[in-house]
């Protein structure tokens, strides 16, 4: 190590080029990053949420579509201009190539929907909209029939008649183009908003809000990153008074940043929601390093016990590189542990964050002494009597004066987050992650009061056999399954090819209802479809079934993408599929869509959250174990930090906020920066101890030198994670608040209720 | 010498458009709707639908058609797969563009006639990749502008290049087509290739023809496949026992014959 700091400080030009020079060469990668906003990539590629979506996607057509709502209150749906409103925007998106129109279900709206119906000697198969109606009573008559063919009510059109939708899917493969589809659509609605006084246009749908997810992330990214920064000037310039104090730390900082991601970028890993708040915490806890390094290095200028500069510069390379590099590994196994989770950007995210630290205690090392041996040296600081000495020479009083009193209120605090921890939930909701506000929010929130549902959940069975659809009875327990699961309030509708089949009976036999059941024989479902292909297109039902009649889609629209929903649907129909489509005669049922992915995406949030937690617990107890040597230490050591992560847990619990994929990282994020002020404190504990100074003694002087450097450590990452309360999505408001209460308790659990734990047993507790 | 080269080049080139110049894209469609395909046609059609992971479905038809004038009638049973064996269609098809065409279908397991409703000439066929208009065996020439585009040589065939556009908007959204390319073999007025472009303008489906011979002196293409570019669908129908002239009875045509279903030649 001696060799290497010697080295840096002989030759500080070369050190600082290289930093720039790879720095360049990270913002040099940085425009290959890539956002990924596709939830469904947000799992592993084993689980059966990802394969069977892309199986669904394959087989039946995507079910991510893009959803125009337009609701007219006052004159309702059905009149000639509303219906010619339909007729045009229906046509232009027919016309835009960001859109799949190849067959009914691409485009599907009032325009473009099929009426089957029973004649006296065949089948007709019609649009419901055979040319614009000019009258109101024409238009009327569409409602009539809209309403009797039942199968389309409330999800192209609402039941009320005051709304309808256009759904349309964009083209496949256009992940990219959603942004792009959004601004187009709202242009193309501002347009016909002139026009239409009268009608409101809500626009929805998956794409939609990965859209949009995928336009806020960056716009995010770049409008936080100037406000920590000033924070950080801010903080920086309150400690140091000097511009290098400002800068440097600063730049340190910013260079661990672009080389955190522009490593991701170079190594192809994408961008999710939650790794964009990577930057943030990269500066909020590199910072330390930077801070500790200048103090240690003004210090021992102050008290000028080194003549040379290298001298004292080598000393506080000495004497930091140890401690430094100890919080960085607690802190990184921290993050690491997070890799137990199976979900990648849960991993990626604990990856990125471990490696920005590193990142920034390398940088640190060589930043510093590079730049202070080429700077002027600064003319030696008149002792300045510290910010908050006051309020440290209180707390250390406090501590000694009412030790129980500290106690009964930690104990107190642990109470209240153990009940909120029992009442935590979870929920991976994609819509919850946007402000009520948020227009997203809000159009979603309108078309599923009105429509069917613009969440998606989905059903494929494969009857093992060729034309094993067709069979009666596997046809009626699609009816079945359908009547079940739309008892459940949060569905909005279901449709699948019986349905289809009913209605083509019903036709054929002269449209009387008593034949409104499912065809009696394979064969006389076979020659229906057949009859049909002549009249209607044959892609009308690729959707619900294979060409070879093997499987068949059970489309689900739900009112809500809440994974709780969804869990509970599922629990309830096991039982039900198990009888109706039993494995044992080849049937074999898989789930997927939104909703499914949702649900799993929760799942494995939850199971990777306790694993993940314990293993860092573990870890990070082994680490301090092996660094204070004594078995009780290393669980003192643990305390502040157990603490700060089931209040945290517990707060959640109790305000009501569910575990997510943001608020999932706060644990194993609380555990690895709160352990550094446990080993900080423990370790400048330790010196006193052994210097012979009293308990009494020992808590004041403690108090007064790490005190000083957590509390700046405290504010700087509070402040950072504050930050981002003014984000416009959710998660990352979520995790900000979060991560700054939590860092608060782990503050005031290490300053505090340390010292009263370390007065305990009869001789105190000597570290 | 090199000036007579030159002018001899000249006249060359200029006599070899010339004869093109005076065929217009009109008139190659005239000589191909007036080819000889005989009065009446009895022949076995495989279709194959192929999606674009590979699935296979098979269907086995005997077709039986006779033509009427300017209309013509066909009747159709299915004899693969066997849950719509016995299935049977009827058509009447009517030159008279104001006459939508009739159709009827025969359904066993339903034991009755059902009348098949008019579809539009862009609606798709049966599952297929083919439109109404497209199984027609030749185009309506008054909805198109047909242009000569020039001459081709395809797998050793000379062929002329014919543009077609229909002529309204309405027009192309009925067929589904903004533009239509033919091949037409030369020597026998017989496309052997169609490129469809879709209202956006986009590529859509190819159809080609192959194994062409002469059946009874009467040029037939043993198959066609239809290959659509956008959704990776294919259909491959295959002609085979083909027998023309045969005389075939008005009595075919009728309802009775649709119930009756095929009982073999």
């Amino acid at each position: 190590m001696h060799r290497i700091f010697h080295w840096i400080l002989r030759h500080p030009k070369i050190v600082l080029l290289l930093l720039l020079v790879t720095t360049a060469a990270a913002v040099s990668q940085m425009r290959h990053i890539h956002i990924e906003t596709d939830v469904d990539a947000m799992l592993p590629k084993h689980s059966d949420a990802y394969i069977n979506k892309k199986v669904l996607d394959e087989r039946f057509g995507s079910s991510d579509v893009v959803i125009i709502g337009i609701i007219n209150e006052k004159e309702g749906i059905y009149t000639p201009e509303n219906l010619a409103l339909v007729q045009e925007l229906t046509d232009w998106l027919g016309e835009q190539d960001l859109f799949q129109t190849l067959s009914l279900n691409d485009l599907l709206s009032l325009s473009t929907i099929k009426d089957i119906r029973g004649t006296e000697d065949g089948l007709d198969v019609t649009p419901f909209m055979d040319g614009l109606p000019e009258t109101i009573e024409e238009a009327k008559k569409i409602q009539t029939r809209m309403h009797a063919f039942g199968i389309y009510e409330n999800v192209i059109a609402s039941a009320d008649g005051k709304g309808t939708i256009i759904a349309v899917r964009p083209m496949p493969d256009s992940r990219d183009q959603y942004a792009k589809i959004y601004d187009l659509l709202q242009s193309k609605v501002k347009e016909l908003e002139l026009s239409h006084s009268n009608d409101s246009f809500f626009i929805s749908g998956r794409p939609i809000i990965e859209g949009v997810f995928g336009v806020y992330m960056p716009q995010e990214m770049k409008r936080m990153q100037p406000i920590i920064m000033a924070l950080l000037v801010l903080l920086l310039y309150i400690s140091f008074r000097t511009p290098r104090g400002v800068f440097l730390p600063l730049a340190a900082v910013l260079i661990a940043e672009i080389w955190t991601l522009g490593t991701m970028a170079a190594l192809g890993f994408n961008i999710y929601t939650i790794t964009t708040m990577l930057p943030i915490l990269i500066m909020a806890i590199g910072i330390a390093d930077a801070v500790h390094f200048l103090s240690r290095e003004r210090l021992l200028a102050h008290y000028g016990k080194y003549n040379h500069r290298k001298e004292r510069i080598i000393e506080v390379m000495h004497e930091l590189w140890k401690p430094m590099l100890m919080t960085s590994v607690t802190t990184g196994v921290g993050f690491l542990s997070m890799l137990s989770s199976e979900l990648p950007p849960i991993q990626e995210f604990g990856i990125f964050a471990a490696v920005g630290i590193t990142y920034a205690l390398i940088v640190t090392m060589l930043l510093f002494p590079a730049a202070l041996m080429l700077l002027p040296e600064e003319a030696a600081h008149t002792a300045r009597k510290p910010l908050f000495s006051g309020y440290i020479e209180w707390s250390s009083q406090a501590i000694l004066n009412y030790p129980k009193r500290i106690m009964l209120m930690f104990a107190l605090l642990t109470t209240i987050s153990v009940i909120g921890i029992m009442r935590l939930g979870v929920d991976a909701s994609l819509v919850a992650q946007f402000k009520p506000n948020d227009p997203v929010r809000h159009a979603d929130t309108v078309l599923n009061e009105h429509f069917s549902g613009t969440t998606s959940l989905d059903i494929m069975i494969d009857t093992g056999k060729e034309n094993g659809l067709l069979e009666p009875v596997f046809l009626q327990h699609i009816v079945d399954l359908q009547k079940e699961i739309e008892k459940d309030p949060v569905v909005g509708d279901t449709s699948s090819i019986s349905e289809f089949l009913m209605l083509m009976n019903q036709a054929l036999h002269a449209d009387n209802p008593a034949y409104n059941r499912v065809p009696e024989s394979s064969n006389l479902a076979a020659q229906y479809l057949l009859l049909y292909s002549f009249s209607g297109a044959p892609d009308d039902f690729e959707t619900f079934m294979t060409g070879d009649y093997r499987q068949a889609h059970i489309r689900i629209n739900m009112k809500t993408d809440s994974t709780h929903a969804v869990a509970m649907m599922l629990k309830n129909l096991k039982s039900k599929t198990d009888v109706w489509f039993p494995s044992s005669a080849g049937y074999q049922v898989e789930w997927a869509g939104t909703g499914f992915t949702l649900h799993r995406l929760a799942q494995m949030i939850i199971a990777g959250q306790i694993t993940s937690l314990a293993l860092s617990i573990l870890a990070i107890f082994l680490l301090c174990w092996w660094m204070f040597k004594r078995l009780l230490i290393a669980f003192i050591a643990m305390i502040p930090v157990s603490l700060a992560v089931t209040v945290n847990y517990g707060t959640m619990g109790n305000v009501g906020i569910p575990l997510d994929l943001a608020t999932a990282l706060t644990g194993a994020m609380a555990l690895g920066i709160g352990v550094d002020f446990a080993i900080h404190y423990l370790h400048r504990y330790h010196e006193e101890s052994i210097a012979d100074h009293t308990y009494e003694e020992s808590v004041i002087n403690t108090n007064r030198s790490v005190g000083h450097a957590i509390l700046f450590n405290t504010i700087v990452v509070v402040g950072g994670f504050l930050v981002l309360l003014s984000a416009a999505l959710y998660p990352q408001m979520k995790l900000g608040a979060l991560i700054a209460a939590t860092m608060t308790v782990c503050y005031v659990a290490t300053v505090y209720l340390f010292p009263v734990l370390l007065g305990l047993g009869k001789k105190n507790i000597k570290v | 010498m090199i000036k007579q080269i030159l002018l001899i080049w000249a006249v060359l080139s200029w006599v070899q458009p010339a004869y093109s110049e005076d065929m217009t894209g009109l008139d190659v469609m005239r000589l191909v709707v007036s080819r000889d395909d005989g009065n009446d046609l009895i022949q076995h059609m495989k279709q194959r639908l192929i999606d674009k992971r590979g699935n296979v479905r098979e269907r086995l038809m005997m077709s039986f058609s006779k033509d009427y004038g300017e209309d013509s009638k066909s009747i159709t049973y299915f004899l693969q797969p066997a849950n719509v064996r016995d299935t049977a269609m009827l058509t009447w098809d009517y030159a008279d563009d104001n006459r939508d065409d009739d159709q009827w279908l025969y359904l066993p397991a339903l034991k009755k006639v059902r009348r098949i409703s008019s579809s539009d000439r862009g609606d798709y066929f049966m599952g297929t990749d083919f439109t109404f208009e497209d199984i027609k065996s030749t185009p309506t020439l008054g909805d198109y502008q047909w242009t000569l585009a020039g001459s081709e040589n395809i797998d050793g065939a000379d062929v002329w290049v014919v543009d077609a556009e229909p002529k309204s908007k309405a027009l192309k959204k009925n067929l589904g087509y903004s533009k239509v390319r033919y091949y037409v073999r030369k020597d026998i007025h017989m496309y052997i290739k169609v490129d469809f472009w879709d209202i956006k303008g986009k590529e859509l489906k190819h159809l080609v023809s192959t194994d062409i011979k002469q059946v009874q002196g009467i040029w037939t293409a043993m198959q066609g496949v239809m290959s659509n570019v956008q959704t990776h669908h294919r259909t491959e129908l295959t002609f085979s026992e083909q027998q023309y002239n045969t005389n075939l009875s008005n009595r075919m045509f009728s309802e009775r014959m649709l119930k009756r279903g095929y009982r073999g030649q």
